[in-house]
C-alpha cells in the first residue's frame, strides 16, 4: 500500500516473541508495509526518539522493560495522531488499566487474526486513493 | 412503784423541805420574773443557731410570757407527776422547734445565775430559808427531764434513718440484680446454669431462641438429655457435669432443637470457683454452660473458603489463558504465512486443506480459552427485573432436547410469579448446568427431573431435583472447580453455578441420597447489598 505522500507505510512492531514477530513482519512486508522491529519496550522508545518516525505502531502489551501502553503513550508524544495497535491476551485488562488516551489505541486479542490486523491498518493509515 | 420522777428526785435528794424553800423563794423572786425572761431571750438572740428558732417579736413576747409561767411553776412548791409531765412536754417542744441541745444547758445556766443571785440575796436576809441548794436540784431535774426529749428524738431519728437506708440498700441490690439479669438475657450466648448433676437451673433468652425450649420446659431437666442428639447422649453425658471440664475447654457439639433440627453449638462449661458455693446443696448452681450457635458462622466460613478457592481458580485461569494465547498467536501467524505461501504454489490442495484444519483448530482452541475465562473470571453482574416463572420455563425448554428416552421433566412453579433483580443470562446458565447434571444422572436408567420454584418473604428458592443414584457419599466438594464425577466433565459447571449464585448474594446447597438429589438455589429478591 502507499501513503498519501507515496511512500510505503513504516510500521514499528514491538514484540518479544521473535518467532511470531518474524512471521508477522514477513507478511506485512509482502502486503506493502515496511517493518522495523523492537524486541522490548525500551528499545521501541529509543527508536521512537529517532527519525523517520514510524507511521504506525503495533505493540504487544507485555514486553520487557516498558509495557506496550506506555510505548503507545510515548509514541503519541512524538506524533499525536500516530495509529497505535496494542496486541494482548488480556483484552479486558487493557480496558481497565489504560488511562484515557486520545484517540484510544486499538486493542486486538491474541491469537492475532492477520486479515483483521491489515483491515485495521488500512482503516487507520491516511491512504492515497488507489 | 417508784416513778421516773421520784427516782430522779431521790438521786439528787430532793425533799419536801426543798419544795418548801422553793415556794418561799417564789415570793421574793416573782417580781423579777419578767426581767429574767427578757434577759433570757436577749441572750438567745446573740446566738445564731439558738436565734434560728425565733420567728418574730410577737412570738418572743409570747415565749417570754411562757417563761414567766414556767418560772412560777418552777417555784410553785408542787413537784408531782403532773409537774413531771409538763416538763417533759416543754422538753419535747424544744426538740420540735429544733433548738440545738447545747442551748438547753446554756439557757438553763442563764436562769440559774439569775435565780441564784435572788436566792443568795434572800439567804442573806433569812439564812434559814436558804433555797440555793434546792434551786440547784430542781433546775438539774428540769434539765434532766427536758434533755430526755432529745434522746427520744434521737432514737426515732436513728430508727428512721436505719429504715430508709435499708430501703435504699434493698432497692440497690434489686437494681444490681436486675442489671445482671438484663446482661444475661441480652447476651447472644446461651447461658445455662447447672447443678452438680447437670440439671438446668437458669436458662437465658438466647438459650430459648437456639434450642426452642421455653424456660419453664428447660428448668430442672438434664441439659445433655435436653439438647444433645440421642446418639450422643451416652457418649457425651458428662459434658455438662462437674469435674470433667476442669480447664473449661471449648467443645463443639451438635445441638438438637425442640423441633428436632440439628444445629452446631460451641460450648464452654465453667465450674464456679469453690468459694462461690461454700455449702453446696443439690439446688445450687455449680457450673455455667455457655454456648454459641455456630451453625451460620460455620456455613459462612465454608462459603468464604469456597469463594477464595474460586477466586484462586479465576486467577489461575487468567494466567493459563495468557500462557496459551501467546504460543497460539505465534502458531496462528505462521499458519497464515504458510497458507499464503501454499496458495502461491498450484496443485497443493491437500497441503492447503491440512493447513486450513490447523488454522481452524487454533481458532477453536482460542475460543475455548476465551469461554473458559468468561466462566472462571468474576464479571460484574448486570441485574435486570427477572421473572422466575419465565426463567424456569425457558431453561426447561432449552434442556428438553437432552431429555431422551424415559427421562421425565417436570416444572413445579408457583401460581404467582416471583420477580427478582438478577443477571438473567447468568442465572439461566446456572439452571442449565444444574438441569443438565440432573438429566445426565437419570438418563442411564430413566427417571424424573423436577424444576421447582417457591417464594419466601425476602427470597426466592429454585431447586432442581432428580431421582438418580445420588452423589457419592461423604462431603464431596461438588462446588469446587475441576471436581467432577463424570468421565467427560470439566468440573466447572457447578463451580460456575456457585459463583454466579453467590455473586447474586444467594446460596446454593445440595442434599443428596440415593434416589433423591436436590440442588437448591436461594436468591434474594433484591440484589441490593449483595453485589460487592
Amino acid at each position: 500500500m502507499k501513503l498519501t505522500n507515496g511512500r510505503r507505510p513504516l510500521i514499528l512492531l514491538v514484540e518479544d516473541d521473535v518467532c511470531a514477530a518474524r512471521g508477522l513482519a514477513r507478511m506485512l512486508h509482502d502486503d506493502g508495509f515496511d517493518v522495523e522491529r523492537a524486541s522490548d519496550g525500551a528499545a521501541a522508545m529509543v527508536r521512537l526518539g529517532q527519525t523517520p518516525l514510524p507511521d504506525a505502531l503495533i505493540t504487544d502489551l507485555y514486553v520487557p522493560h516498558v509495557d506496550g501502553l506506555t510505548v503507545a503513550r510515548f509514541a503519541r508524544t512524538q506524533n499525536p495522531s500516530i495509529p497505535a495497535i496494542v496486541v494482548t491476551s488480556h483484552v479486558e485488562l487493557v480496558n481497565t488499566r489504560s488511562e484515557p488516551m486520545m484517540p484510544a489505541p486499538t486493542v486486538l486479542a491474541k491469537p492475532l487474526d492477520y486479515d483483521h490486523l491489515t483491515e485495521v491498518l488500512h482503516a487507520l493509515l491516511p491512504r492515497r486513493a488507489a | 412503784m417508784e416513778t421516773r420522777f421520784d427516782e430522779l428526785k431521790r438521786y439528787v435528794r430532793f425533799t419536801d423541805d426543798d419544795a418548801h424553800r422553793l415556794s418561799v423563794l417564789r415570793a421574793v423572786a416573782a417580781p423579777h420574773f419578767q426581767q429574767i425572761a427578757q434577759e433570757f431571750y436577749e441572750r438567745i438572740r446573740e446566738h445564731e443557731d439558738a436565734n434560728a428558732v425565733l420567728t418574730g417579736e410577737e412570738q418572743v413576747a409570747r415565749l417570754q410570757r411562757s417563761l414567766v409561767v414556767w418560772l412560777e411553776r418552777l417555784l410553785s412548791g408542787r413537784y408531782d407527776e403532773r409537774y413531771f409531765e409538763q416538763t417533759q412536754q416543754i422538753g419535747r417542744v424544744h426538740v420540735k422547734v429544733g433548738l440545738p441541745q447545747r442551748y438547753m444547758f446554756t439557757a438553763m445556766s442563764v436562769i440559774r445565775a439569775s435565780l441564784t443571785a435572788i436566792a443568795s440575796a434572800a439567804a442573806q436576809a433569812d439564812p434559814k430559808a436558804d433555797a440555793r441548794e434546792a434551786l440547784s436540784r430542781i433546775l438539774d431535774l428540769e434539765l434532766a427531764i427536758m434533755v430526755e426529749g432529745y434522746r427520744e428524738d434521737m432514737i426515732a431519728r436513728v430508727k428512721h434513718v436505719a429504715e430508709t437506708e435499708r430501703e435504699v440498700l434493698s432497692k440497690r441490690a434489686l437494681r444490681a440484680e436486675q442489671r445482671y439479669v438484663n446482661a444475661v438475657e441480652l447476651a447472644d450466648a446461651m447461658m445455662i446454669a447447672l447443678s452438680a448433676d447437670g440439671k438446668v437451673l437458669l436458662f437465658n433468652k438466647q438459650a430459648e431462641r437456639v434450642t426452642g425450649y421455653a424456660r419453664d420446659e428447660a428448668l430442672g431437666r438434664d441439659l445433655a438429655e435436653l439438647v444433645l442428639p440421642p446418639e450422643l447422649q451416652e457418649v457425651q453425658k458428662d459434658v455438662f457435669r462437674r469435674g470433667t471440664n476442669g480447664a473449661a475447654p471449648t467443645i463443639e457439639l451438635p445441638l438438637r432443637t425442640r423441633a428436632g433440627k440439628i444445629r452446631e453449638a460451641r460450648w464452654r462449661v465453667l465450674p464456679l470457683p469453690a468459694a462461690a458455693v461454700p455449702n453446696a446443696t443439690d439446688d445450687d448452681v455449680e457450673l455455667f454452660a455457655m454456648g454459641y450457635d455456630v451453625t451460620d458462622e460455620r456455613a459462612e466460613r465454608q462459603r468464604a473458603q469456597q469463594q477464595e478457592r474460586l477466586a484462586a481458580v479465576g486467577t489461575l485461569a487468567a494466567g493459563l489463558a495468557h500462557e496459551i494465547r501467546n504460543p497460539l498467536n505465534g502458531a496462528q501467524l505462521h499458519v497464515s504465512f504458510l497458507e499464503r505461501a501454499l496458495k502461491k504454489t498450484p496443485a497443493n490442495d491437500e497441503a492447503l486443506e491440512a493447513v486450513g484444519i490447523v488454522r481452524d483448530e487454533i481458532k477453536r482452541l482460542a475460543r475455548l480459552v476465551t469461554d473458559f475465562l468468561d466462566f472462571a473470571r468474576p464479571r460484574p453482574l448486570t441485574p435486570i427485573e427477572t421473572s422466575v416463572v419465565t426463567l424456569c420455563q425457558r431453561v426447561m425448554q432449552l434442556v428438553s432436547p437432552h431429555a431422551t428416552g424415559s427421562v421425565v421433566l417436570r416444572l413445579d412453579l408457583p401460581t404467582t410469579d416471583i420477580h427478582l433483580s438478577a443477571d438473567k443470562d447468568r442465572l439461566e446458565q446456572v439452571f442449565l448446568n444444574l438441569l443438565q447434571n440432573a438429566i445426565e444422572a437419570v438418563v442411564p436408567k430413566g427417571g424424573t427431573v423436577v424444576l421447582r420454584a417457591r417464594r419466601q418473604p425476602r427470597h426466592a428458592w429454585i431447586e432442581v431435583e432428580d431421582d438418580g443414584p445420588g452423589l457419592p457419599p461423604g462431603n464431596a466438594p461438588v462446588f469446587d472447580a475441576f471436581f467432577s464425577t463424570k468421565p467427560n466433565g470439566t468440573g466447572l459447571g457447578l463451580a460456575i453455578a456457585h459463583r454466579v449464585v453467590t455473586d447474586h448474594g444467594g446460596t446454593i446447597d445440595v442434599n443428596s441420597k440415593p434416589g433423591e438429589t436436590r440442588f437448591r438455589v436461594v436468591l434474594p429478591l433484591s440484589i441490593q447489598g449483595a453485589a460487592e
